[in-house]
């Protein structure tokens, strides 16, 4: 069964690995993935752990449903203690490896210690093996992986690596496999990369058994044509993410120029339609027919002729908006570089445009830079500085630091332009005309995040009664609900209902694009419980999912307060409050988030939630979940 | 906004996109590369996904900057 | 009426669903290693092609099967493994000139794509379109309606004769 499936303890200081396995009750518990990740993360880490230290554990997991017949089964879970927020460090990753991580027969490592010198990971058929790495050391993200298959001689090996952004323990450095996949937020890279940790590399041959193979057959088929037959499926098998990009940049939600303004105008090359035009086909992850990642060669400059894959959104903003540049080459190659070092681009873009802010209000000056001109545009300086800050050279070593410590390192008043939430930046879009998804970004567990809870379809205009059918479900609603997306009615059931949404597929090991994300009639609370039963044989009601879920998602907010998380966090930067966005459309100029009104939000999103008002889960909530032993 | 199908495209919308102002829903001439919303007034370059499925690809910058300015002062009269 | 498996690698995503819904109409689980369609990968270069049984005229597994297990159907085409007479002795993998006579490890027998008896699985979740089941003699016409098209262009180009 899939359900066979172990979790292996690795002491990498030792050289020591026991496995164990899952018992059906820690299944209903937390189902898988990023539900038994942070199970895992809290009962092997030490109160205050160094995010750099031994004692961290870097935990990889697959979803209850990863390379089974359900559609993009292909995502795989990461987490430790983040270097970057010093809370919940937490990514999910597609591609390959997930699948192959289970035909190997594992679901989980905990890898914990730190080797003395390099080493990989290799999992086959029931073992594991610790290799030396000392001559993978070094490499990039991409010939790592064609080392490790080239040196076990089998093509079908898939392989999660780090790159020199990890080796250098970039704070903000990702997890990567294939070409562009990533798990790209809260530093996963630099922990890898402290304990000496270059690869998990996986090929296995054993057998996924399923519930029921002809049923499940027929029931993916049924899940696939869900999506595929939604508007924005379609779109994004042309587009990919940038799409988002259109909608976006046009009414005045993108972040530009780091926050000083909300819309980057005139720039026609780095629209999605003109990236359209140099790719050259798409692909999928595992058992995926929304296929959104682009496959493109860089036509100009430096980098001419190399091959790569995406660009996402956050790829648009980071080598875009953020820094002013208005150039497809350089999101292209800017994209490239991220993938090829091991670097998160999102947080890569703010960090870069931060640097750009504080040079042009004379905070940082050239005489800081390295003679480097820093000034807003400046397509050179946005790529001479992604290889500084992976290499941490130069002023590269200040910014390739956590961004409440590079503030720390540069001082005066550079703080006051860093867009954050609990120390990490945010996104590329601009949410202070959008008070739901401003909301989102607040509480988010692992810090300034939209994956964990943005209610994206509250862009759409939707009608209330149709709102309100999504959001109730599988819990009924009666509470207010708006269409109007500058609204902070009903806001924070929306987030709630989110979080427990991403939550659940990434218990699941699906993808967001296959559940209410970007399109909200995508597969969701209703259709899972089939979907796990025919797949896996475990019956699960719509209600219990939801239950999972919000048991997922507290226990990570335990895991927050017991690192230090208080109320003051959960909150934006300063900016967003006192800055109305100058340019776009009137539906959204001169607007910013209203402190007293978001206040209000947060309350009503703690009262949701059953924590009290200081952001902690009451006994009552914590006995309804069964967490209070925890 | 509904976007479900038993075959993907929906008839009632083929051809169509919202304006991203008004919400109000449009329907430019075929092959159009831009088209100005009859509500509102707001010009949008198009993009064709398909022969019969327009995009809106971005603003029409200048005019959407003009267009904004007077109306941001009429709110505020 | 003789119908082929006919694969576009252009078109391909490298999803491996094809592979994935293979090893489940015909062992009952998820492994691509024990799937008659395989996807060769270039990742670097963002290459992908799937591989699967073409039934060749003269099929070179059957040639040299020695206890005749392999068929060839005259009406559809499709070479099937008679395990019956089977012996195991996997010449057959030996002689395909593609490797797209398999050995399975699992139940210790060869495997081949024998097209899911008129309706292969893999082209029906191709959503992509990179599979096809298509009259054999039909074969080749899409790529020449495509490269065709090309020519059309070029040529419309020029002043009328």
């Amino acid at each position: 069964m899939a359900l066979s499936r172990k979790i292996a303890y690795i002491n990498l200081t030792t050289g020591e690995i026991r496995t164990e396995t899952i018992s059906k009750e820690l299944r209903k518990q937390y189902i898988g993935g990023r539900g038994l990740d942070i199970y895992l993360l809290y009962r092997n880490t030490e109160k205050g752990v160094d995010p750099l230290g031994p004692g961290n554990a870097a935990i990889v997991s697959a979803g209850l449903l990863t390379g089974t017949l359900a559609s993009a089964s292909a995502r795989t879970h990461v987490a430790a203690k983040s270097p970057l927020t010093g809370y919940v460090g937490s990514a999910n990753i597609g591609g390959f490896f997930g699948p192959e991580m289970r035909l190997a027969g594992f679901d989980h490592l905990v890898i914990t210690g730190k080797a003395e010198k390099p080493v990989y990971l290799y999992l086959t058929n029931d073992s594991i093996e610790i290799r030396p790495a000392e001559h993978l050391w070094g490499t990039d993200t991409r010939t790592v992986q064609q080392m490790i298959v080239d040196e076990l001689g089998d093509d079908d090996v898939k392989t999660l690596c780090i790159g020199r952004a990890g080796e250098n323990l970039v704070k903000y450095a990702c997890i990567r496999t294939s070409i562009k996949n990533s798990a790209g937020r809260t530093g996963i890279g630099a922990v890898w990369g402290s304990k000496n940790l270059k690869a998990v590399a996986a090929k296995g041959t054993l057998d996924i058994k399923l519930h029921d193979p002809l049923m499940a057959l027929e029931y993916n088929r049924k899940i696939i044509d869900q999506v595929t037959s939604a508007k924005v499926s379609k779109t994004m098998q042309k587009l990919g993410t940038p799409f988002i990009w259109g909608v976006t940049n046009s009414t005045g939600l993108v972040r530009t120029r780091n926050f000083q303004s909300n819309q980057l105008s005139d720039a026609d090359d780095i629209e999605p339609e003109s990236i359209e035009e140099d790719i050259v086909g798409t692909a999928g992850c595992f058992g995926c027919q929304v296929h959104c990642r682009g496959k493109y060669v860089i036509r100009e400059g430096k980098y001419k002729g190399i091959y790569d894959e995406g660009p996402e959104y956050t790829s648009l903003g980071a080598f875009g908006a953020e820094v002013g540049c208005r150039s497809k080459t350089t999101v292209l190659t800017g994209n490239h570089l991220v993938n090829y070092y091991g670097l998160d681009n999102l947080e890569t873009g703010s960090m870069m445009a931060w640097a750009m802010e504080l040079f042009e209000k004379g905070i940082l000056t050239r005489e800081d830079t390295g003679g480097m001109d820093l000034t807003w545009g400046n397509d050179e300086a946005v790529i001479e500085l992604i290889h500084k800050i992976a290499n941490r050279e130069g002023i590269g070593d200040i910014l390739a630091d956590a961004p409440l410590e590079a503030a720390r390192r540069i001082g005066k008043d550079s703080l006051r332009y860093l867009v954050h939430v609990k120390g990490m930046s945010n996104l590329h879009s601009d949410e202070r005309p959008t008070p739901a998804l401003a909301l989102n970004v607040a509480v988010s567990s692992r810090g300034s995040d939209h994956l964990r809870g943005r209610p994206a379809i509250d862009l759409y205009h939707l009608p209330e009664p149709f709102l309100r059918k999504v959001y109730s479900n599988p819990i009924p609603y009666d509470g207010p609900l708006t269409s109007d997306y500058r609204d902070y009615e009903g806001k924070p059931w929306q987030v709630l209902w989110q979080e427990h949404c991403y939550e659940a597929v990434d218990c699941l090991g699906i993808c967001k694009y296959h559940t209410v994300f970007l399109g909200p009639n995508m597969p969701c609370f209703q259709e899972w419980p089939e979907l796990i039963r025919v797949n896996t044989g475990l019956s699960f009601t719509p209600e219990e999912i939801w239950e999972v879920a919000e048991r997922g998602y507290t226990l990570e907010r335990l895991f927050n307060i017991r690192e230090g998380l208080t109320r003051s966090e959960d909150t934006l930067s300063d900016r967003y409050f006192d800055e109305p966005v100058p340019e776009g459309l009137p539906v959204v100029r001169g607007r910013c988030i209203d402190r007293e009104k978001f206040r209000l939000m947060l309350d009503e999103y703690y009262r949701l939630r059953g924590w009290d008002e200081n952001g902690v889960p009451t006994p009552e909530k914590l006995k309804e979940l069964g967490l209070d032993t925890i | 906004m509904s976007e479900s199908g038993s075959n993907g495209v929906k008839d009632r919308t083929t051809g169509q996109f919202r304006c991203l102002y008004c919400f109000t829903r449009v329907k430019p001439p075929r092959g159009a590369e831009t088209f100005t919303c009859e509500n509102c007034g707001y010009a949008w370059r198009i993009w064709w996904f398909s022969p019969t499925e327009p995009r809106i690809r971005g603003p029409v910058w200048d005019q959407h900057e003009k267009l904004s300015r007077e109306k941001m002062k009429k709110q505020g009269d | 009426m003789e119908k082929v498996l006919v694969i576009d690698p252009e078109i391909c995503t490298g999803c491996r669903i094809c592979e994935q819904v293979c090893s489940v109409v015909n062992e009952n689980v998820v492994n691509p290693y024990r799937a008659r369609i395989k996807v060769m990968r270039w990742e670097t270069q963002g290459v992908v092609v799937p591989m699967a049984c073409q039934q060749c005229d003269t099929p070179m597994c059957r040639e040299v099967c020695p206890v005749n297990a392999l068929e060839k159907n005259p009406d559809t085409g499709v070479v099937t493994v008679n395990y019956d007479r089977c012996i195991g002795c996997r010449m057959c993998v030996a002689a395909c000139p593609f490797g797209l006579m398999m050995y399975d490890f699992v139940d210790k027998k060869v495997i081949k794509c024998e097209q899911c008896q008129g309706d292969p699985q893999c082209v029906r979740f191709c959503d992509a379109g990179a599979l096809r089941f298509e009259d054999k003699q039909k074969n080749g016409s899409a790529a020449r309606k495509k490269q065709g098209k090309k020519l059309k262009a070029a040529l419309s180009g020029r002043d009328q004769p």
